[in-house]
């Protein structure tokens, strides 16, 4: 970006002169480090409606490092763009900050083009480990690089209607829901149950989340990985675990437990307000979705329970440091320092993002939360515990390519577009596709 | 306009878009109206070469190179010439996309193109209102893609949506219009022609209103309906236009991209439905960049999408070219 | 001008829409109308009003109540963002418009070494799905320095091949060669042919092009998006955007936004409309 370019280019354009006179008022530099000197400014690329309640920590940081700004971007920002953007960052060698989040399916995929991080070990995060649920520590590793180091969980509930439970003639109380499905199979038979008499509501939003609930379990229970084994070889075909799931959840298709909705789609959110399903698999950030769509009419409606099985995960989020960074020393450290213990509890005072760290998990303020909206539902303590019973899986690099081309198959069969056997061949075809 | 206007019209028939230029007059003029015939009409087109050179076509040939390697995103490439290229070929998600892709754009162009010209021609008429009329032909332009997405969303709603409910009152079952090919493309094509008619209509009223009158007061003595002026004088005369709306058309719709995308918004939306009933090339190239990583890929999807076009646009254009001279 | 009064007659009976054409229209208003006034309705509800049944069909009374949360949202910076495309849009418009007609102009009546060939370019330019230049683009920007400024969103658009063939298309069809041979006759200069016979007569479609380039990039995300990487300088689609919750949208302030992002389109289309509405028509049909 020196100035000779510059100045040549615009001699080129000679038709855009006026233009660049006009609008370089507009805008500046951005964030050209002045590597070398002693005032370093470091961007830390975040997502999501209100980031990740980092501000107060920020504001500490700069305290006790005087020589050192932090600016964070991306609040109020969508995950989907900001990985849209994030992708091009680093196809492109350039824009990316100092720090980066990677959610769970993004560190996944950037696992791929581990050179283009920073080796956070080299920093001294390796001895870091006891800070963070073994599994969430796991995740953040490629290879033997430490890519990622954790910061929130999503862990894993279920969010239920008590008043549509009731009149299918359900218990209702947390505890005794919980007990109606210690297994995923004894998950189908509630629901039945609840079917025979629900009339046109249905039991689950969408077989997708079901079926990757019970797979992410199962998997965890199992051979420990799921489209990928750990060697990165492509096993959907191969894998018990993938097909122990697959199974359960055309059961549950079968069984007409599914209101056949695409998640995070608009008849779906129109479909928390019409009460056309009484269950939503709910990770921790899922609660505020919830409330989102189905609006403060529903609000003592609402309760959480326990899932089936042991334990679950969906979402959470690391910080990793790229290459591009001019200041890998220092945003290294920055990035230890926002995913310590104490500095997971703040994130979660600030904005309930649940900590990955066991020690987090533990604390008293954390296990004494409540969720009034569900009425008023121990949420620190009943996901706090669905994060600690899972098991690491390992998930290969077009994870996300290959669950698609899965869950589409299954949302044939809700379809009734296709049986499934078929969606069975569809799957395998469709992900031996998407893996290449 | 300008007093001009009427005499110029009445000077002949405009020239048709394949009419050469008249030959340039033998120089008599001074050295100085040489100089201004040689080089105005390079000064003329230089801004757009120049721009166009820099921004538009380095990044395209660049994606050619890219074409030619096997390059994950923000890796190095492996030079593998033709592969990409022969590997598309028998690749069926492809040629699915390139189905969807031709199949949507018939389903969504011709009523828009038909329908742009017979609100154009009512528009060109005395009319109480009329320029209301024509303004609510630019509403469309001016809402944005995504309150568009999500109004049509809700009107193709399976269970609440307006148009099943009105389907309802025939006896139709609802429709899960995301399900099937048929469905799904009737309904985003409703979603293009909904925002591009009234641009077409606009396009052909503004050219409706430089034919010169007289064709028409002559015709009219000589008793022509005003069925047979709109085919006789209005249709041959607007064939620029109508090549230009081809094209175009032909060029935008064989690139569709966001109204199929946002027709299934939500997770996974790339594929364009579960069985891949509407993804467009398009989104296939897209596919291939944010969810397979597959940079290199992706550039082949973009440089077939493109012979694509050129062969479409091609046809398209012998076909209009036939417009009026044939009748 | 010479009128013949028989003719008149015989024309402009013609020239009268029928009942059906009439009925056809207000029916293709009431269609092109109705998404736009149930954004302003969602609008003026709370968010519990996009997913009832029926929907709701007439206004409600929180639009200023969710405009002025749209313009306290911190994350959207949406007076920023309206500031911002103002200038882009206009400028890319003016520049568009301008290059576009000349160029046409040039095409369809100059005679020049290589023209058919830079036709052709042109065209072969737009067949080009550009989403794949994103890449190769930032990189460039990068290189220039441009991250985060507004000229990187309105260098690469001051020219459009669809512009140049639009413009090329219209003038072979309106301005006759005979006009220009006899200018040159006159010792116009070409510059002053393009300025006093080619530009006015251009007025409609010029309207035509640049309202639609002003929508095009005032609507224009993905791009700016990735260029401009400051949250506190984004353009209105990016600010837009960012009303969005992470994971569930508050329609109604969307739609607020929305709306309020429509106004300046609104106001831009009044101006130009007049050229298309109230051009050339008055006269030719009194003629």
């Amino acid at each position: 970006m020196s100035v000779t370019t510059r100045r040549r280019f615009a001699a080129v354009a000679l038709a855009s002169v006026a233009v660049l006179a006009v609008t370089t008022a507009c805008g500046d530099d951005g964030d050209e480090g002045s590597s070398g000197n002693e005032q370093i400014k470091l961007t830390v690329d975040i997502f999501g409606e209100q980031g990740f309640g980092y501000d107060e920590l920020i504001k500490k940081y700069e305290a006790d490092h005087p020589n050192i700004k932090i600016e964070q971007r991306g609040k109020g920002m969508g995950l989907g763009d900001y990985n849209t953007r994030l992708t091009q960052w680093m196809a492109s060698g350039a824009g990316a900050g100092d720090i980066v989040a990677l959610e769970e399916g993004t560190i996944v995929q950037f696992k791929a083009q581990k050179q283009n991080f920073v080796n956070l070990g080299d920093y001294g995060a390796a001895s870091l480990e006891s800070n963070f649920l073994p599994w969430k520590w796991n995740d953040g590793k490629a290879g033997d690089q430490i890519l990622g180091l954790g910061t929130d969980v999503g862990s894993m509930a279920i969010c239920y209607r008590k008043d549509l439970f009731e009149k299918a003639g359900l218990p209702t109380d947390r505890a005794a829901v919980a007990q109606q499905w210690p297994t995923w199979d004894a998950f189908i038979e509630t629901g039945k149950k609840f079917q025979a008499k629900s009339g046109k509501v249905k039991f689950v939003d969408a077989a997708t989340n079901t079926y990757n609930s019970i797979l992410m379990q199962t998997a965890g229970n199992g051979t420990g990985y799921t489209y990928y084994d750990k060697s990165d070889k492509f096993v959907l075909s191969s894998n018990p675990d993938v097909k122990t799931a697959w199974d359960l959840t055309v059961k549950a298709i079968e069984a007409k437990l599914s209101a056949g909705l695409q998640t995070f789609s608009d008849p779906w959110a129109t479909g928390f307000k019409q009460d056309q399903f009484a269950i939503v698999t709910c990770p921790a950030w899922m609660t505020g979705v919830i409330k989102g769509n189905a609006g403060d009419a529903a609000a003592a409606k609402w309760d959480i329970a326990k899932a089936p099985g042991n334990g679950g995960n969906w979402g959470g989020s690391f910080l990793s440091v790229p290459k591009q960074s001019k200041h890998p020393k220092e945003a290294a450290e920055l990035a230890k320092f926002l995913t310590t213990p104490e500095a997971q509890l703040e994130a979660f005072k600030a904005l309930g993002n649940l900590p990955s760290s066991p020690k987090a998990l533990e604390d008293p303020t954390l296990l004494a939360s409540k969720n009034d909206y569900f009425s008023n539902a121990p949420t620190g303590e009943i996901f706090g515990a669905g994060a600690k019973d899972f098991k690491p899986v390992y998930l290969g690099p077009k994870n996300q390519a290959v669950r698609d081309a899965v869950e589409n198959a299954l949302r044939s069969i809700e379809q009734g577009q296709r049986t499934p056997a078929q969606a069975w061949e569809d799957a395998l075809k469709a992900g031996e596709a998407a893996s290449k | 306009m300008t007093p001009n206007t009427a005499d110029r019209t009445r000077r002949g028939r405009p020239a048709h878009s394949h009419a050469q230029p008249p030959p340039p007059r033998k120089a008599r003029g001074t050295f100085g109206t040489r100089l201004d015939m040689k080089t105005s009409p390079y000064l003329y087109v230089a801004p757009f070469f120049v721009i166009f050179l820099i921004f538009q076509l380095y990044p395209l040939v660049y994606t050619f190179w890219v074409s030619l390697h096997n390059q994950p995103l923000g890796g190095e490439g492996e030079f593998v010439g033709a592969d990409n290229f022969t590997a598309l070929m028998k690749d069926e998600q492809f040629w699915n996309s390139v189905y969807n892709t031709l199949g949507i754009f018939v389903v969504s162009t011709v009523p828009q193109l038909l329908i742009g010209l017979y609100l154009a021609n009512a528009l060109n008429r005395k009319l109480r209102g009329r320029g209301f009329f024509r303004m609510t032909m630019a509403v469309p332009i001016i809402t944005s893609t995504a309150a568009v997405a999500i109004i049509f969303g809700q009107i193709y709603n399976r269970d609440f949506g307006i148009a099943n409910w009105v389907l309802g009152w025939f006896g139709v079952e609802n429709i899960d219009w995301r399900a099937t090919k048929w469905a799904s493309w009737i309904a985003i094509s409703t979603m293009v022609d909904w925002r591009w008619t009234g641009y077409n209509t606009l396009i052909y009223l503004a050219s409706m209103q430089s034919i010169p009158k007289d064709l028409y007061e002559s015709a009219a003595l000589d008793g022509a309906s005003a069925r047979r002026q709109f085919w006789q004088i209005t249709v041959p005369m607007l064939r620029p236009t109508i090549i230009f709306t081809v094209i175009i058309s032909t060029i935008g719709g064989l690139q569709l991209f966001a109204e199929p995308l946002m027709f299934s918004s939500g997770s996974g939306n790339y594929t364009g439905g579960t069985l891949r009933q509407y993804q467009t090339v398009t989104m296939y190239l897209f596919e291939n960049m944010f969810t397979r990583f597959n940079l290199g890929y992706a550039a082949t999807v973009a440089w077939a999408l493109f012979l694509l076009i050129v062969i479409v646009a091609f046809i398209n254009y012998l076909l209009t070219r036939r417009i009026g001279s044939a009748k | 001008m010479a009128r013949k009064p028989k003719a008149e007659g015989a024309a402009s009976r013609l020239w009268k829409a029928s009942p059906l054409t009439f009925v056809t229209l207000i029916a293709a208003a009431i269609v092109s109308f109705f998404p736009f006034y149930w954004m302003v309705v969602i609008a003026s509800r709370t968010n519990d009003a996009i997913g009832s049944v029926p929907p709701p069909l007439t206004p409600g009374g929180n639009l200023f109540d969710n405009i002025g949360r749209v313009l306290d949202n911190e994350n959207a910076a949406f007076v920023t963002g309206l500031t911002n495309s103002l200038i882009i849009s206009t400028v890319v418009t003016v520049a568009v418009v301008f290059f576009s007609s000349l160029a046409g102009f040039a095409f369809a009546k100059l005679r020049f070494r290589g023209q058919n060939a830079m036709l052709l370019i042109i065209l072969a330019t737009m067949m080009v799905p550009v989403q794949l230049g994103l890449i190769p683009l930032y990189q460039m920007m990068v290189k220039f320095g441009w991250q985060n400024q507004l000229q990187a969103v309105i260098v690469p658009s001051l020219v459009s091949a669809w512009g140049v063939f639009m413009m090329r298309q219209y003038v072979s069809q309106t301005v006759p060669d005979e006009l220009i041979e006899a200018s040159r006759v006159d010792g116009a200069s070409t510059w002053r042919i393009y300025w006093s016979i080619v530009m006015p007569a251009l007025r409609p479609a010029a309207a035509v092009l640049g309202l639609f380039i002003f929508m095009q990039t005032w609507n224009d995300f993905l791009w700016p998006l990735t260029v401009l990487q400051d949250p506190a300088n984004p353009t209105v689609q990016i600010s837009l955007r960012s009303l969005n919750q992470a994971y569930y949208t508050d329609y109604s302030q969307v739609f607020a936004g929305t709306a309020l992002a429509t106004v300046p389109l609104a106001i831009v289309f009044i101006l130009f409309g007049r050229q298309i509405i109230s051009g050339i028509m008055e006269g030719a049909v009194k003629a």
